[in-house]
């Protein structure tokens, strides 16, 4: 049982196992993004780096193996600047948005795109659910509201903006006197809470913009297409380009850069066009500017001739996760799309109708 | 113009898809060969790209169905490595060399020549005949002879912009003049031994067509000679080379030689056969000899003293270890290196009952890692040799990939049997029983001359299952790479091996405990090895004799760029940097002032010519910032531009990067940005600053040696030249190279000979006979051609922005 000392605590280690897994047991904290528990080391995204004091060199804890008498460093000013380089390095490849930016600037903080892929796939219960849960009054708030959301809706500049506020009202019509003394009302700290997480997105919406959208919007601002029943409702939510992000919510990447108070760097480097590819048959859908090659879906799949799994092509700074060369993105991972969802730290594999 | 007269068969050219039925039959013949098993990936993929030209899809599900390989290690295997095309590609491949020693000479020129030439304009790099494909390649190992192309087997160099059509329809009229070399008896009572190097250098050089000349005027005139084939002398910039030896020992040496000359050299030392003969050839080739002015100037009238000078300079301050027996030995004859010597050291470890003496004499010698890092290669040995397991493995590393080195090519061509001999030594001394040699690719010569080597060595019991008759057994196999710089970090080397991507780990665990199939395996660059057995037969104490207090013994330098005499030199460690510049390659060209020394390729750094009295050492190059790495010495004068060298490096590292953690594969991305942009004069102070510390964090925080030592180029250029890097921020090159800060004028020196505007490839210039020409200057490109062609040095290069105020 080799003894190491980190932060200058001394932590006895079992035989071969990693940093981590010793910092994990004396409850020090050190953060992850490529790394799973059960999953075969990788050391990829550099996240998890500490500071080998004796031979002053700096090691991803993920997969490096403590030797007896070893003194780590995983708090000093220089592991942190390291780590935050290595989030920062990731968020420079990573062209995407958290959040939509008509979620952004609702003033009540409602799931606007998540109800509308809702409607869209006519699943009218849970639209309804999901715009209950988003409600803290009986207020129905886009009777009277400006419309900051349409105003701010992407579509807009290809052609109309979706009607946001018709659909929502309809479907808050659809809100049973049941479901409305189940609410809480006065819950004004959800909206603080949605604010807060809002200022940590990624993306590249600039609070100029934002502002600028909140101004321009009017009381008397127009009401484009009307929504009478779930039929037009589904089609005017079929116009939504879903602009915010699967994994809003979920993303490792995201609290990261949360905890590193970083925002979306101004540079941003590219290595391919953004593409989305999308399994039908099973939803599995892939973002790869979302990707951070961490290489967990990879490595969580066992990879069979019968059912071929994601792979890395390419080498380098262009390297990505694909479908094998031999098969199509609609044949593969027939049986084992929701362990791939499940283990991405971002939102780069997710499921279409989440 | 490009005509080609052989009939082309359409399943291998690439002019369209390979039929189903050939793939078929391609992927199952080779399937059959290699065997199906996952490690066999890449050996399969080499073997059917052979075949079909590319690798098209079918074939990759057919390899998966056929064998245990799985659709996304195929996928991933055969798109990480760059020897694989999935696209046709045309009849034969040009590549033109970008190493660092043919970028400093303008390879970026000659490529766009040859594009130009071919008219391509597609992605493939394919000219619309798909007769060629142009591919860039990091290096082709023939640094001395920059700019160098190399189209199918054949080698161009000192390549200029304007001789792109020139080259191409020489390599179709010539193509394939195969000699086939008989075996000769060896006979003591031959007149003379001429010895003709060739090496890859050499080859390039001419000395194919030397030999066949030789070959022609042996046989017109029953000469009784030995003609020899021998390895790399070192002496690159004078190839080829011709060596006489006659029957009483006395040596005579030709450099430079020409095919025409060939025959006065011979005839002055060697007396024909038959008087009959030699008047019978004689007048066949009478009118031939009569025309030339070569008399005059042929190498036999200049006294043999002035002659051989220059060379005894080049030689005398070497010591040769690794490349002892240079231009004396054959590669292709076991004899010959046993008769000088050879398997003398294993046969005297065979005879030891303790091989671990071995190790210690290898500890107590000093030696160190030759690949680079520098670690003391006796301890290695000891925590191999330590190990207990079934099965262990010896890899010889020679995936040398750094641009502007070659010594590893260079000894597995000239000096196989030497490495095979370090190999079996290692492998006595530490109880392994199996070896495999990591040879890249780009090296077909060092493979087939190690292939040939190994094939003798168990021909005559010196591998197989009883070693020299011992109950010792080693077996050796030869593994190609397929492109990937990585692989020269052991781990990934090892990766690649096992038929995985080449991706390396964070050590430990180290090979030498768990490596190749998790089996301890001792991985040695080829120079190591082949010093080896120097110091079993001199031993610990002579070796460590040679060098400084913490490098001992010789190392082998790739002596490329601007330099005089360039080439092969192996020197004794501490040996100063200016003594190998000013004395060995004779300085830099007449007129240009010695600018600094780029050491260690890729992950080395620029030594300034002011420091050039550091000492050859591991320790003291890292001191400067630099590092021994494979030993790559390519020097630069004052047109050579450091942002510019720097952001050359950084373009091969990120290139060569293999992906896996964030800072390699986007920290680089970050400060080739910043590079880039410097060099086009739109970065400001402010990011030179920013470069400064991303440098230092991509150094930290990489996973292996190649992230880890990717910024050093970029921190030597700060830390020396930073004033150039400020100049680009003020838009001013000083060194008059970044294209987007210069631009071409011509002078009044012009003489209106119009020379300009026939190699003008985009009608910048127009036709103004005997007056003085014009550059429009919307139209230029900037390809250099009528500054290469102009003989009365009228065109210029002149900066866009004026030297900012303050210089």
């Amino acid at each position: 049982m080799p003894k190491i000392r980190i932060n200058n605590i001394i932590v006895e280690a079992t035989d071969g196992s990693t940093i981590l897994d010793a910092a994990s047991k004396a409850g020090i904290h050190i953060p992850v993004l490529c790394h799973k528990d059960g999953i075969e080391h990788y050391s990829s995204c550099m996240v998890c780096m500490v500071k080998n004091n004796l031979k002053n060199d700096f090691i991803p804890s993920c997969s490096a193996i403590v030797q007896e008498g070893m003194e780590i460093d995983a708090a000093s000013d220089e592991v942190i600047h390291l780590r935050k380089k290595a989030v920062e390095l990731l968020l420079s490849e990573h062209r995407a948005e958290c959040e939509a930016p008509c979620r952004v600037v609702c003033p009540a903080g409602y799931n606007i795109p998540k109800m509308n892929r809702l409607l869209a796939d006519g699943k009218v219960r849970e639209a309804v659910e999901l715009s209950l849960s988003g409600l803290d009054s009986r207020e129905i708030r886009c009777a009277t509201c400006p419309g900051y959301c349409e105003n701010a809706c992407r579509r807009k500049k290809i052609d109309l903006s979706v009607s946001i506020r018709n659909i929502q009202l309809f479907v808050f019509q659809n809100i049973g006197e049941n479901d409305l003394s189940m609410l809480k009302i006065g819950r004004r700290d959800n909206i603080e809470g949605i604010r807060k997480r809002f200022s940590s997105r990624i993306g590249h919406l600039e609070e100029s913009e934002l502002k600028e959208w909140i101004k321009e919007s009017k009381n008397d601002a127009p009401r484009f297409r009307e929504v009478n029943d779930f039929r037009t409702a589904g089609t005017e939510a079929e116009s939504c380009m879903h602009c915010d992000c699967r994994a809003a919510g979920d993303c490792r990447l995201r609290e990261l850069a949360q905890e590193f108070s970083l925002k979306d760097p101004v540079g941003k480097v590219v290595n391919s066009h953004i593409t989305k590819k999308i399994n039908y048959k099973t939803g599995l859908i892939f973002e790869n500017a979302k990707c951070i090659k961490c290489g967990l879906c990879v490595r969580v799949c066992e990879d069979r001739n019968d059912e071929p799994a994601l792979c890395f092509i390419n080498r380098g700074f262009v390297s990505i996760i694909s479908e094998p060369l031999t098969d199509e993105f609609s044949n593969i991972l027939t049986t084992q799309t929701d362990k791939v969802i499940d283990i991405c730290p971002t939102g780069a594999l997710g499921h279409l109708k989440d | 113009m490009i005509e080609e007269n052989t009939h082309i068969a359409n399943d291998v050219c690439g002019c369209k898809p390979a039929d189903v039925n050939l793939i078929k039959s391609a992927v199952e013949e080779v399937v059959a060969s290699t065997g199906r098993e996952k490690d066999k990936v890449i050996q399969i993929l080499q073997e059917v790209q052979k075949k079909l030209n590319h690798i098209p899809s079918e074939a990759l599900r057919l390899i998966c169905e056929l064998t245990d390989i799985t659709p996304g290690q195929i996928s991933g295997v055969s798109t990480f490595y760059s020897q694989f095309r999935h696209l046709p590609a045309g009849r034969h491949i040009i590549k033109v060399c970008a190493g660092t020693a043919c970028h400093v000479k303008g390879s970026q020129l000659i490529s766009e020549s040859f594009k130009r030439a071919l008219k391509i304009n597609d992605d493939r790099l394919t000219s619309p005949d798909n007769l060629f494909s142009l591919e860039e390649v990091a290096c082709l190992g023939c640094c001395t002879l920059a700019p160098v192309v190399q189209i199918d087997g054949k080698t161009y160099g000192h390549v200029k912009p304007t001789q792109a059509d020139e080259i191409i329809n020489d390599f179709l009229r010539t193509r394939q003049k195969e000699i086939h070399l008989q075996k000769e008896a060896h006979e003591d009572e031959s007149d003379a031994e001429v010895r003709i190097g060739l090496g890859s250098c050499c080859v390039a050089g001419g000395s194919k067509e030397i030999l066949s000349r030789l070959l022609e005027i042996k046989e017109g005139y029953a000469l009784n000679i030995k003609i020899k084939p021998v390895g790399c002398v070192g002496v690159c910039n004078q190839t080829p080379l011709l060596e006489i030896v006659t029957k009483e020992n006395v040596h005579y040496r030709y450099t430079n030689v020409r095919e025409e000359q060939v025959e006065e050299i011979l005839i002055k030392h060697v007396k024909p056969g038959r008087i009959d003969k030699k008047i019978k050839f004689r007048i066949t080739e009478f009118a031939d000899t009569f025309i030339s002015d070569d008399m005059v100037n042929s190498p036999v009238n200049i006294p043999g003293e002035l002659r051989e000078k220059y060379l005894s300079n080049f030689l005398s301050r070497q010591v040769r270890l690794a490349t002892d027996g240079g231009g004396i030995l054959s590669p292709e004859s076991i004899d010959e290196y046993m008769l000088f010597g050879g398997f003398k050291a294993i046969r005297y470890c065979l005879s030891m009952s303790e091989p671990d003496n071995i190790v210690l004499t290898v500890m107590k010698s000093g030696l160190r890692g030759r690949g680079g890092a520098g670690f003391l290669t006796g301890r290695k040995w000891e925590i191999f040799s330590g190990t207990r397991s079934s099965e262990k493995f010896i890899v010889c590393n020679g995936d040398e990939g750094d641009p502007g080195a070659f010594m590893d090519r260079m000894l597995l061509e000239s000096f196989p049997f030497r490495v095979i001999e370090g190999m079996l030594i290692a492998g006595f001394a530490t109880g392994a029983h199996q070896g495999i040699f990591y040879i890249r690719a780009e090296y077909p010569l060092a493979v087939s001359r190690v292939r040939n080597a190994l094939k003798q060595c168990y021909e005559k019991g010196i591998l197989g299952i009883s070693v020299l008759n011992t109950l010792y057994s080693f077996d050796i196999r030869i593994f190609e790479g397929a492109g990937a710089f990585v692989c020269g970090e052991e781990t990934a080397l090892i990766a690649s091996l096992e038929g995985k991507r080449g991706t390396p780990h964070l050590r430990p665990p180290y090979p030498a405990v768990k490596g190749f199939m998790g089996k301890p395996t001792l991985v040695n660059n080829v120079e190591t090895l082949s010093l080896v057995p120097w110091i079993i037969n001199n031993g610990a104490e002579a070796f460590s004799a040679i060098g400084t207090d913490k490098s001992k013994g010789t190392k082998v330098f790739a002596l490329a760029g601007k330099i005089s005499k360039g080439g092969l030199i192996e020197v004794p460690m501490g040996i100063t940097i200016s003594d190998i510049v000013e004395k060995i390659g004779l300085g830099v060209a007449e007129g240009r002032t010695f600018k600094a020394v780029q050491i260690g390729g890729p992950s080395g750094g620029c030594i300034p010519a002011a420091m050039a009295d550091t000492p050859v050492d591991y320790e003291e190059l890292q001191k400067m910032g630099a590092m021994m790495g494979s030993g790559g010495l390519v020097v630069l004068d004052d047109t050579d531009c450091m942002v510019d060298v720097a952001k050359y490096f950084l373009t091969f590292t990120h290139k060569q990067s293999c992906g896996k953690c964030t800072f390699c594969r986007v920290g680089t991305k970050h400060m080739l940005d910043i590079l880039t942009r410097l060099s086009e004069g739109k970065a400001d102070k402010s990011e030179i600053d920013q470069l400064e510390k991303l440098c230092i964090d991509v150094k930290n925080g990489s996973l292996c040696g190649l992230g880890k030592s990717a910024p050093n180029p970029v921190i030597t250029g700060l830390l020396y030249f930073r004033q150039e890097y400020e100049a680009h921020a003020n838009g001013y090159c000083p060194a008059k190279k970044c294209r987007e800060l210069i631009r071409y004028e011509i002078t009044d020196n012009c003489t209106g000979c119009t020379r300009c505007f026939q190699e003008c490839p985009v009608q910048a210039i127009s036709f103004k006979p005997y007056e003085k020409h014009e550059i429009d200057q919307q139209l230029c490109t900037k390809c250099d051609n009528c500054r290469v062609v102009c003989r009365d040095n009228a065109v210029e290069i002149v900066n866009i922005n004026a030297k900012d105020q303050n210089q």
